[in-house]
């Protein structure tokens, strides 16, 4: 008993000695896992608005007809969709910003988040830009990003001149409850289900613990783009950081209060271009059609090519159609 | 964070020099003589797992029994993604038919995914309590599992999207779950079929996993 005592105690303190040696990181510390947001990094492009800091560039002429690109997720960021700014080169003022919660800009708590809120804050932010009262003003969202796009037109009907809706999962509760139960199949057996759901005896993370949990999200994200993947995801794209306390936040107002930004829809009489790519098995014309009948008056395009992310992959495809339909309304 | 280190090493090195492992056991079916339990079990942990235990039982006043396991994530790479565990369990309190037991358990487990590498020292502790006969046992269960000390090795995906995260050894806890379900069981010459399922809650009760439930089908076969 002596003996096996002792070789125990051995062993550990050998192990102390052995583990002594390599620097150990704490899992809180800003930067270990994730990059800082522009709350604590000065460095990062960024505008106070609305009570909270975002993440912001912009890429042309301050007065030429504005394009605000809004990301989807929630909880993304504008990285993978930084070949939009080459629209600068075609005459128009081109606004990128990580949402409130989103990407690089500022953390809250998941409590705080709702539709209004993040309306309003794009509200501010094209306020902030806007050199004139007369300046045009488009919307080019996608996803997510589209959905928020159509609850803005939704909310303020009269305040946009012309938006761009790249694949949105789903203009209200139904729709996205559709669109994800055809895009987000799981395989009991597979690769994938065992990447998505057994790191979560590695990583918990608190409520807003939000380095730990936005690290967790961002390297859960292979999920979307896994070999064979019905939203005909090519691949990774970059992304800065994921906002988990964000997504989190709008999955719990979509399941408790269910939303819909359809209801007033038909005031918006200015054409709505839709787009969807031809590899995203889930999307496709159907899905597309049963979004665009809620506008009056909608154009819907084929992206060649690619899927779910093709303003990525597939830009050369995006460009002239989006292009195209900006110069009709510009 | 250090002190925790040594502390597993501890109960690595003591139940592997003296006691060897949780299978879900039916005490009082366990007899004197049956000295080695083999158990193959499956089901929905983290993941579709399937897992091989095996357990060696001490002639001990109260029943005890050391533990060895492995367990592996159904998935296109073999031994991408396991977990092994270490340890054992005891019946400490009996009255009539109802039994107390207890269970600890050193854990290495892995996992990697396109971007990243885990390696993970941890530990779970769980406590049952349930009414056994010779045919059958029913009981109530209540863990916890800390992942306590990760090693991270960030992969080329993940370095494009962030050169600057640092690889190597994170403390303090990087995770824990707590679990609470029940458990069951039939009984028949030298086998036990069992069943356990519950549910998982994040260490702060206000995170539930992607699923948040556990549920495994075991068998067990006990030798002389």
């Amino acid at each position: 008993m002596k003996t096996n005592l002792l070789y125990t105690a051995v062993m550990a303190v050998s192990i102390f000695f052995f583990l002594g040696c390599e620097t150990e990181n704490d899992i809180n510390k800003l930067g270990n896992l994730v990059p800082k947001t522009v709350e604590y990094d000065s460095s990062l492009p960024s505008i106070p608005i609305n009570g909270t800091q975002l993440h912001a560039e912009t890429f042309g002429n301050p007065n030429d007809p504005m394009v605000v690109f809004l990301h989807g997720g929630p909880g993304a960021d504008y990285r993978n969709a930084l070949n939009v700014k080459e629209l600068a080169d075609d005459g128009f003022y081109v606004v990128f910003y990580d949402q409130r919660g989103s990407g690089l800009s500022k953390r809250h708590d998941k409590k705080t988040y709702s539709i209004q809120l993040v309306l309003d804050d794009l509200t501010a932010v094209i306020a902030h830009y806007r050199t004139s009262p007369t300046q045009k003003i488009f919307l080019f969202g996608h996803s997510w990003g589209a959905m928020l796009a159509t609850a803005y037109i939704n909310s303020y009907p009269d305040k946009i001149n012309g938006i761009i809706l790249a694949e949105p999962g789903g203009i209200n509760k139904k729709l996205l409850d559709e669109y994800g139960e055809s895009s987000r199949k799981i395989e009991l057996l597979s690769e994938l289900t065992s990447n998505l759901f057994y790191i979560d005896q590695f990583l918990t993370g608190k409520e807003n613990q939000h380095e730990i949990l936005d690290y967790k999200m961002g390297i859960s994200s292979s999920f979307s783009y896994a070999k064979g993947n019905d939203e005909g995801i090519e691949g990774p794209s970059p992304f800065w950081r994921m906002g988990a306390a964000v997504l989190n936040g709008f999955v719990d107002i979509s399941e408790n209060e269910g939303f819909d930004f359809t209801t007033n829809l038909m005031k918006y009489d200015t054409k709505v271009l839709f787009l969807f790519g031809e590899m995203n098995k889930s999307y496709g014309y159907s899905f597309a059609r049963k979004e665009a009948m809620y506008f009056r008056n909608a154009q819907i395009e084929e992206v060649k090519g690619t899927g779910h992310e093709m303003i990525y992959f597939k830009w050369e495809n995006v460009h002239p159609i989006v292009l195209f339909y900006l110069n009709e309304l510009k | 964070m250090k002190a925790i280190i040594i502390l597993i090493t501890f109960i690595i090195s003591y139940l592997s020099s003296h006691i060897l492992q949780a299978q879900t056991l039916n005490w009082e079916n366990l007899k004197k003589e049956e000295k080695h339990i083999l158990n193959i079990n499956a089901g929905w942990e983290n993941s579709m797992v399937f897992g091989l235990h095996y357990g060696y039982h001490f002639r001990t006043e109260k029943p005890l029994v050391a533990e060895a396991s492995i367990s592996i994530p159904a998935g296109s790479y073999f031994l991408d993604d396991f977990k092994t565990k270490l340890g054992g369990q005891i019946s400490f309190y009996k009255i009539d038919n109802f039994r107390l037991n207890a269970s600890v358990h050193a854990i290495y487990r892995r996992y990697e995914n396109p971007l990243v590498v885990f390696q993970n020292f941890g530990a779970d502790a769980t406590v049952v309590l349930g009414y056994y006969k010779l045919k059958w046992f029913a009981s109530g269960e209540f863990g916890f599992d800390k992942a306590i000390l990760t090693r991270f090795k960030h992969l080329e995906i993940y370095k494009e999207v962030y050169p600057e995260a640092k690889n190597g050894w994170y403390g303090p806890s990087t995770g824990g779950n707590f679990n609470f379900g029940i458990q069951g069981g039939y009984s028949f010459n030298r086998s036990d079929i069992t069943l356990r399922a519950g549910k998982v809650m994040t260490q702060d009760f206000k995170i539930t996993p992607l699923i948040p439930f556990y549920v495994q089908l075991g068998y067990n076969y006990k030798l002389d």
